[in-house]
């Protein structure tokens, strides 16, 4: 008369073990479900029932009710169906109590009995500590992922008693497929001319260092920032087991082979809220822009017009590489270390910034610049200028100019620095702390002496130096196995950095 | 009207009453030179206080509670404190003229659309002698910033007057140019400000120091009363003050709908000469002024084309185009500072990298150079074009920067010339 079933329901980006218990008694007919569902946990009374009829199984006419335990959390979602209707046919007495001893089951089921994926599979089935877990057919390769667990697929509710009874065997689990191939976003070598943004887009890729693009409209900074996430190597297993998961539980397409092997990319629309970034939400916490581009690449296209109290929200998860939402109901933590890139106009006009080559006035400049906060600017390691192509420039490259490098060329060096990063203890250049630059990273005498001079000027903070320094490695790595840092690579560091908002025209 | 001196309340100078005429609401330069062709300020103000002269009704038909918010002149005028007003201009040195007196400037008595009353401090001397104007955009390129304050420097030191806005660009560098003028005799060169604020209210607030510095050299002079801000339709008229000034309108850089566009046409209105500084003809900030160009106006290369222009005597004999050998393309024009005008930068004058070898540094650095250009070019283009690498281009800008050869503002690098402003504050 009772049973309990495992199931797992999502918190976060996170499965949360939930013990499904039945109790069915004598009594009026009735059936309830309590322990805190939310809404779409609460429908899954009528989706069980109706499932029961389609699948020609007999509904008891006794007393049941359904504790989803711990009860003291809220569940969601509609994963929990098929192990509320497992657990009510073996309370019924219509499946015999070991058929599902070591088993979970996590599925949605449709009116016509049918089993169904639901989001954030891959985190759900991890949860369950058992030896075999029951999915939907569409959702055996995603749980296929996670190790030392037997997927047991199947595709209605009808099979799921008949091979829980014996009678009739599981469906196979599809093989893995084969990692989808590098992303056709465009290449690297479609850029023409550029050689500023070429090098920054190269120099983000191998340091992981945080890029501004600014520059007028149409001067290709889109075209840039989308073919960074073809130059940074694939993703570990770790890694992209973790992306996988976020992204499953974001409700977010999953690619081909299910598991996410390319870094991803993300470009969030400048009206999105502070909610839809870094996460939360009030019926279920979900994950925002910035945890999935977890380990991948978050692009901010004009930066200037996003709310800055949304961009600001971003600093925290910059620095720590995590963002931990708190709500009164309990807090979450979601992974988001992003590769931050971002673009923006030079002014309000369109032009392209220059002394004289600019209608706005200088109130009109400032007043943009201010838009984006001094401490969100300063998280940018490079900021860099990029241009509308001179026509002239551009006729002569027409034809006669062989293409740039590609994206393959680039990369290769990229998984070359990214390597000797390695060496030193840290995944990129940007990671390394301020006080292993010196024992990791040193400089030769005469880029000290620059740094000295740039400080001394005034040109250079103290925060400014570490980060400078970071990129000028980046830099070295990036020309091959080298001593310490020349100045060479400081100045195309220093090159690499300037500032966006500074009033261009002088006042006399 | 009859004169009634007794009239008028006190022992005040007329000037007092001149400057009050001006305060009087709605008054601007049309109706005081209507009110101050027919009799003197006192016998005005006297006419106004006893409601004999009353406030002209406005253009068009006025919304009731605007029209009931129209002040009269005669209760306007009797809260006035022209006494504390009088003592508050002289402490701060602000002295007041109108049409009719004789300190008012000579050019601007038969003006067709004349000031009616003028204030300023200073010395108003400078602009019985040759003025020109030079005028511009406030937002400019370096390249017209270093011509209008060269022509400002050279025009002040021929001994001419350079007028101008005081407003930010072109504006305040012809000013600066001139201050930095050394003529024997009288140290700072000669310059006057036209502004479209109070005398006394510094505008662009960044100013402050430079028309302190105007007042001393010369002159700031306003149509508009002490104490006030400059309101957007004192700008237009403020241009044609400057028209009426001067001899001659140098136009340097201009925007396609810019204010100093006002100018040349209220000189051209005037039948006073204008000229034009070409500018390069991708940039927005030349195009008004090359529009201007080649609407007629002739070129000005720098001062010596207009001193040649104002019939004065250049202090170089200039080059004559049919003394050129035949077969010879033009050769390089005298300048007023020939060895100035040269770029300072030899490429040995750059600092060698520690890795490569003197040629090849010289070559490199060449190659920067011209990549560079004399526009403001950012790294990018510098980077494209020469070839180098982005480092190397930096180690070498900054030897260029260090030799004086090339400039930067914000990450745009241009190759300078002598006598380019740098940010005085």
């Amino acid at each position: 008369m009772f049973a309990v079933v495992p199931s797992s329901t999502l918190v976060g980006v996170d499965g949360l073990t939930v013990r499904v218990e039945v109790h069915v008694t004598t009594g009026l007919p009735q059936f309830s479900i309590v322990g805190l569902p939310d809404a779409s946990c609460r429908e899954a009374k009528d989706r069980v029932r109706a499932a029961f009829s389609s699948s020609g199984l007999a509904w008891p006419q006794k007393r049941i009710t359904v504790n989803l335990a711990p009860t003291g959390q809220r569940k969601v979602g509609s994963g929990l169906d098929l192990a509320i209707a497992v657990a009510t046919l073996v309370a019924a007495g219509q499946l015999p109590v070991e058929a599902v001893r070591g088993c979970g089951f996590v599925g949605e089921l449709g009116l016509d009995g049918s089993v169904r994926r639901v989001d954030g599979t891959l985190a759900l089935v991890a949860a369950l500590d058992v030896e075999a877990v029951v999915v939907g057919c569409d959702a055996a390769s995603e749980a296929a992922l996670v190790p030392n667990r037997q997927v047991l697929p199947a595709a209605t509710l009808r099979q799921v008693v008949s091979a829980l009874r014996g009678e009739e065997g599981w469906s196979p689990v599809p093989p893995p497929a084969p990692p989808s191939a590098r992303r056709v976003d465009g290449d690297l070598a479609d850029v023409r001319g550029q050689p500023l943004g070429r090098l920054a887009v190269e120099v983000a890729a191998a340091g992981g260092h945080h890029l501004l693009l600014v520059g007028p409209p149409g001067a290709g900074k889109t075209m840039l920032a989308r073919r960074l996430p073809d130059l940074l190597p694939a993703l570990s297993v770790e890694d992209a087991l973790d992306v996988t998961r976020i992204h499953s539980a974001a409700g977010l397409r999953l690619p081909e082979g299910v598991m996410v092997r390319r870094p991803p990319f993300r470009a969030p629309h400048h009206t999105a809220s502070s909610v839809s970034l870094v996460g939360g939400g009030t019926a279920q916490m979900r994950p925002g822009e910035i945890s999935c581009a977890h380990r991948g690449v978050l692009f901010l296209d004009e930066l200037g017009e996003f709310a800055a109290d949304v961009l600001d929200t971003l600093r925290q998860p910059l620095e720590e590489g995590r963002v931990l939402v708190c709500r009164a109901r309990g807090s979450v933590a979601f992974p988001a270390r992003f590769l931050l890139v971002a673009a923006t106009n030079p002014c309000p006009c369109g032009g392209d910034g220059s002394p004289g080559g600019c209608r706005c006035s200088d109130v009109a400049r400032a007043r943009y610049g201010t838009r984006l906060s001094g401490p969100l600017l300063d998280r940018f390691d490079l900021r860099v200028g990029i241009e509308r192509p001179d026509v002239s420039d551009l006729m002569a490259q027409m034809g006669s100019c062989p293409a740039g490098e590609s994206s393959a060329e680039v990369a290769a060096r990229v998984t070359s620095a990214r390597e000797r990063a390695f060496e030193r203890g840290v995944l990129g250049n940007a990671e390394i702390p301020g006080s292993r630059l010196d024992a990791v990273a040193p400089l030769t005498a005469s880029a000290r002496r620059l740094l000295e001079l740039r400080l001394r000027q005034g040109k250079l903070s103290a925060r400014g130096l570490h980060r400078v320094r970071r990129v000028a490695q980046t830099l070295a790595d990036l020309r091959g196995p080298s001593g310490p840092v020349d100045d060479e690579a400081v100045h195309g560091a220093l090159l690499l950095r300037v500032e966006p908002f500074a009033p261009a025209a002088v006042t006399s | 009207m009859t004169r009634r001196p007794g009239e008028a309340s006190c022992s005040l100078p007329a000037a007092a009453f001149a400057g009050a005429l001006a305060a009087l609401p709605g008054v601007g330069p049309a109706t005081l030179h209507g009110l101050l062709s027919q009799a003197g300020p006192i016998e005005v103000w006297d006419g106004v206080r006893r409601g004999e002269i009353v406030r002209p009704p406005g253009r068009g038909v006025l919304p009731s509670e605007v029209a009931g918010r129209r002040v009269g002149w005669a209760d306007a005028a009797a809260q006035m404190p022209l006494q504390a007003w009088w003592e508050a201009w002289c402490r701060r040195g602000i002295e007041i003229t109108w049409l009719g007196d004789g300190r008012f400037p000579d050019r601007l008595r038969c003006d067709p659309e004349p000031p009616g009353v003028l204030f300023w401090r200073g010395c108003l001397d400078r602009l019985s002698g040759r003025c020109v104007a030079v005028v511009g955009t406030r937002r400019c390129s370096p390249d017209g910033r270093a011509s209008a304050y060269d022509l400002g420097r050279d025009l002040a030191n021929a001994g001419v007057c350079v007028v101008s806005g005081l407003a930010l660009g072109i504006d305040g560098a012809a000013h600066l140019g001139a201050l930095d003028a050394k003529l024997p005799a009288l140290g700072a060169g000669a310059t006057v400000g036209v502004a479209a604020s109070g005398v006394d209210v510094a505008y662009p607030a960044s100013h402050a120091a430079l028309w302190e510095r105007v007042v001393a050299a010369g002159a700031v002079i306003s149509e508009t009363p002490p104490g006030r801000p400059a309101q957007a339709w004192r700008f237009p008229s403020r241009n044609r003050v400057i028209a009426g000034l001067v001899d001659m309108v140098v136009v340097v850089e201009s925007h396609a709908s810019g204010g100093s566009l006002i100018t040349a046409d209220k000189a051209l209105d005037r039948g006073i000469e204008v000229r034009v500084v070409p500018g390069g003809v991708h940039a927005p900030s030349t195009a008004g002024s090359n529009q201007l160009l080649y609407d007629g106006p002739g070129p000005v290369r720098d001062a010596t084309d207009v001193l040649d222009a104002l019939g004065m005597v250049a202090r170089r004999p200039r080059r004559i185009g049919r003394r050129r050998p035949p077969g010879v393309g033009r050769t390089e024009q005298p300048r007023l500072h020939p060895e100035a005008r040269q770029p300072r930068l030899q490429p040995d004058g750059v600092d060698p990298g520690p890795s490569s070898t003197p040629a090849a540094t010289t070559q490199a650095a060449g190659a920067v150079l011209e990549a560079v250009g004399w526009r403001p070019t950012s790294i990018n283009r510098i980077v494209d074009r020469s070839g180098q690498t982005v480092g190397a281009v930096g180690r070498i800008l900054e030897g260029l920067r260090d030799a004086g050869a090339v400039e930067e503002d914000n990450g745009w690098w241009w190759r300078s010339r002598v006598g380019d402003v740098r940010d005085p504050q």
